[in-house]
């Protein structure tokens, strides 16, 4: 699925500037500092602001051209707004079936309101008021609501950023699972790198008003303009049990053991191979030349350096590593770096400290 | 004691008749007058909106004196209307119908409009986004979260009308069962010296707009209420 855009809009001193074609899988965040665009961009796409000139096409369906201009009610798009939009006059039960009552005959059904409200725990709101949900109540009903117009594209716009960091950590198991479960693209506008890192497939980069750059999550990670709010790295693994209490993960060939999260050994057995993303900091990372037995570090993987990056602090350096074909970044002194000789092509261990499990 | 004559009642019925006309018109002219004004970025609105206010300002005989020129036997409305063999509309029920319908305009138009800013666009996206289109958003979104506007919109206009006087004798002038509304008809009563006729329709109107006043207040303050919520 393809999302092309063409747009120019100036508006005083604020001006965005894209022409790209952004490949929709899974989740892609648009990912930006605050003033960049991204909304402006997201309301565009949605049609609820129509730019002179612009050009936007999704798959074949051309939604604006010339004097050609496709409503946003008949652009069967799904929209989450950051702040609670759900009518007050309604019911939560009413507010989901709001769009699923206007569905226009033909359109396959792919999410039923049952099922939709199994998927986002709704059952026990469904005859509340909106205003006696909480904030994260709230996103997650707007969030079934949209599903349930059957969208072919899913827009977040900063879904998260008015709710506190417990509503947060709510809503966040629930938009993995509509990602997983319903296969509907979505764009998901942020500037909280940890709530894309969690979430996104892929990111694309604003700036300034236009679009940096965009590609997979992990390679964008390696980014020096992402790096500098703390590197990261992406790390998709497969998981194959749980044994001692330790989810035992691989990577490509190569073994790695986490503390498996409570819920789970709690329902010891009830694990099925699954892949997890691992978040791993960039200064959560050693490097060694050789593999350390007397390290309390147990996961050891072996790496190959593929570049040297510049790092926000004048002293360190990047390191980029290739791992079974997924890249890894650690921070290391310059210092260290010399006194290993580290050099492209090298083959060594990094020792990974604490890693963060999606 | 009340003891109304036959000419009495027969004004009150068109009073009631006039405000009802009125009311109905205005809401149904006033609507999209108030979405225009809320979501227009025209350089034209400033103007419409100083229009719009107008009769606030305006002695009700200026608003008169001109809907009796445009709407007389020699005006371009009431000429027209005669040249295609029609009746003009001075000094008739039509002509106050329609002098009402100016004279009240603002008074449907504001509470409406403040309603419609009070709700912002963001109702109406989301109704969008969901698959409304704008007559469906008109019925499922606007009507039931803007109600309390259009509650006051309404009463405001009927007791508005109710007390109108200045616009009525000027355009309609007296004529009983065609122009001669309460107000006029007091008017009328007091000149004759009939005091006691007078007294009775005179506080019959102060009490029933006291309680019109009364419920629009009581409503807002509920409305209020609710949108807060």
């Amino acid at each position: 699925m393809t999302l092309a855009l063409q747009l120019t809009v100036k508006r005083g001193a604020f001006s965005l500037q894209v022409e790209h074609s952004l490949p929709l899988q899974g989740i892609t965040a648009l990912f930006g500092r605050s003033g960049c665009g991204k909304t402006t961009l997201l309301r565009a796409i949605a049609g609820l602001d129509r730019h002179a000139d612009a050009q936007i096409r999704f798959n074949d369906t051309v939604w604006q051209q010339g004097k050609h201009f496709v409503p946003v009610h008949q652009r069967r798009i799904g929209m989450v707004f950051q702040e609670s939009s759900l009518l007050p006059h309604l019911s939560v039960e009413q507010n989901l079936l709001y769009g699923y009552r206007r569905l226009v005959k033909g359109i396959t059904v792919s999410m039923l309101p049952e099922q939709v409200i199994e998927l986002l725990a709704l059952k026990p709101l469904l005859k509340q008021h909106p205003e006696q949900l909480s904030g994260g109540q709230r996103q997650r009903v707007a969030l079934g609501r949209a599903l349930l117009s059957q969208p072919q594209l899913l827009l977040l716009d900063e879904p998260l950023a008015s709710l506190d960091q417990q509503s947060r950590s709510e809503i966040l198991p629930f938009l993995q699972r509509i990602a997983n479960h319903s296969g509907i693209p979505m764009l998901l506008v942020s500037h909280q790198l940890d709530d894309v890192v969690k979430l996104a497939d892929n990111l694309v980069l604003m700036q300034h008003g236009s679009i940096h750059s965009q590609g997979s999550l992990p390679q964008q990670l390696l980014k020096p303009e992402l790096a500098a709010s703390g590197a990261m790295s992406l790390l998709y693994a497969q998981c194959s049990g749980i044994k001692h209490h330790l989810l035992q993960l691989h990577i490509g060939q190569q073994p790695l053991q986490l503390p498996a999260p409570l819920f789970l050994t709690a329902a010891a057995g009830a694990y099925s191979p699954l892949t997890y993303r691992l978040r791993i900091q960039a200064r959560d990372i050693a490097l060694s030349l050789t593999k350390l037995n007397d390290s309390s570090v147990s996961n050891q993987l072996q790496v190959s350096i593929t570049g040297f990056n510049p790092a926000p602090h004048p002293a360190e350096t990047l390191v980029q590593l290739n791992l079974e074909d997924q890249p890894l970044q650690a921070l290391l002194t310059k210092q260290s770096v010399e006194r290993l000789r580290l050099q492209v092509g090298q083959s060594v261990y990094a020792q990974i400290k604490a890693v963060a499990l999606d | 004691m009340l003891q109304l004559s036959a000419q009495d009642w027969q004004a009150i019925q068109l009073t009631l008749k006039l405000c009802l006309y009125t009311t109905a018109i205005l809401l149904l002219l006033g609507t999209p007058l108030a979405w225009w004004l809320s979501q227009s970025q025209s350089k034209l609105r400033t103007a419409i909106q100083a229009i719009v206010a107008l009769p606030l300002v305006l002695p009700p005989t200026v608003l008169g004196f001109y809907l009796l020129l445009l709407l007389g036997p020699h005006g371009a409305v009431g000429g027209t209307l005669q040249q295609l063999g029609l009746p003009h509309l001075a000094f008739s029920f039509s002509g106050i119908l329609i002098g009402s319908v100016i004279y009240s305009l603002p008074f449907t138009v504001q509470p409406l409009l403040e309603s419609f800013r009070r709700m912002g666009p963001r109702p109406l996206e989301v109704a969008a986004t969901l698959g409304a289109g704008k007559l469906d958003q008109l019925f499922s979104v606007v009507l039931p979260l803007c109600r309390g506007g259009f509650i006051v919109a309404a009463t405001l206009t009927f007791a508005h009308t109710l007390g109108e006087f200045g616009v009525i004798l000027m355009l309609g002038g007296s004529i009983p069962g065609e122009t001669q509304v309460l107000s006029v008809l007091i008017y009328d009563h007091t000149e004759a010296m009939n005091y006691t006729q007078a007294h009775q329709l005179s506080l019959g109107l102060l009490i029933s707009a006291f309680v019109v006043l009364f419920i629009v207040y009581g409503l807002n303050r509920r409305f209020e209420r609710e949108a807060v919520l």
